[in-house]
This record gives structure tokens, C-alpha cells and sequence, in this order.
């Protein structure tokens, strides 16, 4: 049982004490100190590839479990005040180390898609959200495999959420991705393939039709 | 294809950049840049490169520029921006179920009016606790400060106290504190006072105080000292003699011992019928 709820939010990569703080933090989180457990969980997910992409889901948990305790929203302010300074810093980390820059748009992306207000995303993270997808679309971080990858992800879990939010900003984010599939000469032959794919991907509305499923998702045969 | 040079942001990215440097719309009509320093006659004027650029005065390390619902204060933190986009969409929802109450009790009387020739809804039972929807106050800025009124007072431990010991079928007009009702055309001061004289209704319920600060608030610890002393008893008739003066809090569960509302609350009850 206990195994099984570690591997729901992924914390396996904790050391055990700080395993044992968010577990106290999910059913009793008006005991601990809850800007701790925020910085806790931002620091991690600066480091931590697999936990970037999932944090979201012990966020939206804590924050739940704080309203019905307590009625408050200690957490959540933290949380989001703590992504603020880290995203404000976003161009240092960047260049300071791609895969921290790469995890912090995982998780910005993944607060986004859990953490919602009254079952609407948050807008206030909108533009951020966007901000830093069109950092990755620029042509010096298209050339990255790394960061096109990261972009194709998040584009894959939340694309018609932000689309639905504002469909100009995704209009001409798909501009500058079209464009530099076409003309940008030092894109990875792995990077122009993610690329074509997502551009499938959303012409389709946000799904891929089965031929090209097949295409890029089957094992090639011999 | 054209958008593309819109977005060189990246070269021109300095992280420590202050945003009040660097050439906006207007810059050629002030002297100082927002930070006071005295701008060069033919200084480095990018030429508005469009719309939204100049309208948030050229911020090159954002793509986009926030949108938000009204005013927006230039120093904002995502924990507060949440907040209040929480507190917003909380009373566009309370508003629609509000809406829907009133409409689903009004259609029945609806029906007999337009039948009778008459098309004013407002004499419908009672003008004060069913609004026609034209009467319904539907300013979001205003319900939102309302509705931080009102969680003010239910923040408290008084109002905590007080809706455990009270349900909502056992209260009495008048008596029992009400919690204002925001939907209602009320004027600003008319408002503002009954949020008042609801909050200090709702001090009654205070916890008792480790010390006694004037003479009502020790009244007031006596009172619930005795009442809880009566509810971890579960009220059995030994103590109920033990307690001749009444108060509210345990109107609920030995109304035959009391001989009345105590005089404290009933002058309360005389400014509150205003309303």
C-alpha cells in the first residue's frame, strides 16, 4: 500500500525523511511547515527529470488537503510565489544548465495542467506558460534536442488547454515552429522529426491520425 | 514567415534589465525615463513593433503580455494573481447558483402575474429576500469586496463556534446572527454596517479569553463557561437551574429554561431591523 502511493507521486527520489514530510504533508498539512514543503518540491523538480513531469499531481493533492483541513491556501501561495522567482530566472538557469531549464518548464507546465482554479487553469500561469514555450521555439533552443523534446511534451499534454485560452499565442507559436522546421539548417534529424510530428499532431486537433501514428510511433521492420 | 523577426527577443535578453530604461511609445514625449534619468534627444526609438509590445512599453524578456480581468497593479506575485482570480471565479459561481434559486422560486409566482395582467415582479412575496434579476447586485468588483467582508467574519472562531452550535433550522430571525447577503442593491454605508453589526453579533460566540478584558467580555466568559460546561454534559437537568440568564449559543438545546433574549442582544436586534 505504501509502495504504491510512493510511486503515484513519484518521491521515490527523496531521501526518506524528506519522503516522510510530504506523506505528512498530504493527509495532515496543517502540521507541517508549508513553505518548506514548497521549497522542498521546487527544488526537486529543478533536479529531477522524472519528478518535473509529475509533481504537479502531489501539488493539486496538498493543496486539496489543505483546504478541507484548514480552509487556507498556504501551499499554493508559496508554491506559486516560488515558481515565480525560478521562472523570473529562467534565461540564467538556461544558460547556467539546460536540463534545470528543461525541468523547470516540466513543472511550471505540470502546475498548470493539475492545479486548477475551480476545474479552470489558472490564468495568472498562462502567459509564463507561454513565455517559455516560445523560449524553446527560438532557433538557438530548437537546435537543442533536449529543449525541442521538452516543447513537444508539453505541447502534447496541454496544448489545447492553452489553445482554448488564447488561440492567437498558439497560432503564432506554430508559426516560429513551422518555420524553423523549414528553414533552420543545424536542427537534429531527431528535432525536425518531433517537430513535423507536433505540427501533425495539432493540425489533426490536437490528436494524431492513425496513419501517422503508425509513422511515428510503430517499430520499424527489417 | 513575417513573425519570425518579431521574436529576436532572446538577443536582446539581459536578465537584471530594468524595465523602466529602454524607449516606449511615448518616450519621445518625456524628458526622464521612468527611472529619472534624463532621456537623449534621438535616443535608441524601436519603432513600436506592434500593438502589444509598445502597449506593455517594450519587455523584451516577455513574449507576451498579461491580460487580466481589471486593473493590474505593475508588482504583482502569482500566489496573490491566484487568489483573486479564485475569489472572482467564487462569485461568478455563487451568482449563477444565486440566479437559479431565485428564478426556480419565482417562476411559480410568475405565471399567476402574467396571467393577471401584471408584469411587475417586485410585488411578488417579499420584494427584500427575492430580487427580480434587475434588482440583483451583479458588479463583480463589489460582490468580490462583499465577499471579502464576509470571509472576515467567517474566518473567526466565533463563527465556527457558532454554526456547530447552531443549525441553520434553529435560527431565529433577529436572534441569531445572518450572514449579509451580497446579491442584495444595498448602498455602500448600508452595506458596511450590517457587516458590522454582523460581525459583532457573531462575538457572542468568542472562545472564552485566558484574561478578562472589560466587564462585557468577562460576562461573556462566564456565560460560556457555563454553556460548555452544560454541553459536556449533555444538558441533563442538574444544570440547567445552574444557569438563570440565558444566552443564545444554547438556545438550541434547553429553550424552556429561558425566560427570554438577554438585554445585551435585544438592543442589537432593534439597529438590526433597519435592514
Amino acid at each position: 500500500m505504501e509502495n504504491s502511493s510512493k510511486e503515484d507521486y513519484k518521491i521515490q527520489s527523496f531521501d526518506l525523511e524528506t519522503q516522510k514530510l510530504l506523506k505528512t504533508a498530504l493527509k495532515d498539512p496543517g502540521s507541517v511547515d508549508l513553505e518548506k514543503v514548497s521549497n522542498v518540491i521546487v527544488d526537486q523538480s529543478l533536479k529531477d527529470q522524472v519528478f518535473s513531469r509529475e509533481a504537479g499531481r502531489i501539488c493539486y493533492t496538498i493543496v486539496q488537503a489543505e483546504v478541507k483541513q484548514t480552509n487556507g491556501s498556504v501551499f499554493r501561495r508559496n508554491l506559486l510565489n516560488r515558481l515565480q522567482q525560478e521562472f523570473k530566472a529562467r534565461e540564467e538557469t538556461r544558460k547556467r544548465s539546460t536540463e534545470e531549464w528543461v525541468c523547470l518548464v516540466c513543472f511550471i507546465c505540470n502546475i498548470f495542467d493539475y492545479l486548477k482554479v475551480n476545474n479552470m487553469p489558472m490564468m495568472a500561469l498562462l502567459h509564463p506558460v507561454y513565455d517559455c514555450l516560445f523560449r524553446l521555439a527560438q532557433s538557438d533552443a530548437l537546435k537543442n534536442e533536449e529543449e525541442v523534446d521538452c516543447l513537444v511534451l508539453q505541447l502534447h499534454r496541454i496544448g489545447d488547454q492553452l489553445e482554448k485560452m488564447n488561440m492567437q499565442l498558439m497560432d503564432e507559436l506554430f508559426n516560429l515552429l513551422r518555420d524553423g522546421f523549414l528553414l533552420q539548417e543545424d536542427l537534429s534529424s531527431m528535432g525536425r522529426l518531433l517537430l513535423l510530428e507536433i505540427l501533425e499532431f495539432r493540425a489533426g486537433g490536437w490528436t494524431l491520425s492513425d496513419t501517422a501514428q503508425k509513422y511515428y510511433y510503430s517499430e520499424v521492420t527489417d | 514567415m513575417s513573425e519570425h523577426r518579431r521574436y529576436k527577443c532572446e538577443n536582446d535578453y539581459k536578465p537584471d534589465e530594468n524595465r523602466n530604461k529602454g524607449a516606449s511609445r511615448w518616450s519621445h514625449c518625456r524628458k526622464r525615463g521612468a527611472d529619472g534619468v534624463l532621456r537623449k534627444s534621438n535616443a535608441e526609438e524601436e519603432p513600436a513593433r506592434d500593438q502589444r509590445c509598445s502597449q506593455s512599453s517594450r519587455r523584451p524578456e516577455s513574449f507576451t503580455t498579461p491580460e487580466s480581468d481589471g486593473p493590474v497593479s505593475r508588482v504583482k506575485n502569482w500566489g496573490d494573481e491566484v487568489e483573486a482570480e479564485e475569489m472572482r471565479s467564487n462569485v461568478r459561481r455563487d451568482m449563477h447558483r444565486y440566479r437559479r434559486r431565485i428564478l426556480a422560486a419565482d417562476f411559480p409566482q410568475r405565471d399567476r402575474k402574467i396571467s393577471s395582467g401584471s408584469s411587475d415582479s417586485r410585488d411578488s412575496r417579499d420584494s427584500k429576500d427575492s430580487p427580480a434579476k434587475g434588482d440583483m447586485e451583479t458588479d463583480e468588483t463589489t460582490l468580490v469586496r462583499r465577499q471579502k467582508q464576509i470571509n472576515y467574519g467567517k474566518n473567526t472562531l466565533a463563527y465556527d463556534r457558532y454554526i456547530k452550535e447552531v443549525p441553520k433550522h434553529m435560527r431565529q430571525q433577529g436572534v441569531h446572527p445572518k450572514t449579509p447577503n451580497k446579491f442584495k442593491k444595498y448602498s455602500r454605508r448600508s452595506w458596511d454596517q450590517q457587516i458590522k453589526l454582523w460581525r459583532v453579533k457573531l462575538h457572542a460566540w468568542d472562545p472564552p479569553a485566558e484574561e478578562g478584558g472589560d466587564l462585557q467580555q468577562i460576562e461573556e466568559i462566564d456565560f460560556d463557561e457555563i454553556m460548555d460546561f452544560e454541553f459536556d454534559v449533555e444538558c441533563s437537568a442538574d444544570t440547567e437551574s445552574q444557569c438563570p440568564t440565558t444566552n443564545a449559543p444554547s438556545l438550541s438545546l434547553t429553550e424552556d429554561s429561558f425566560t427570554g433574549t438577554p438585554k445585551k442582544m435585544m438592543k442589537m436586534d432593534e439597529d438590526a431591523e433597519m435592514s
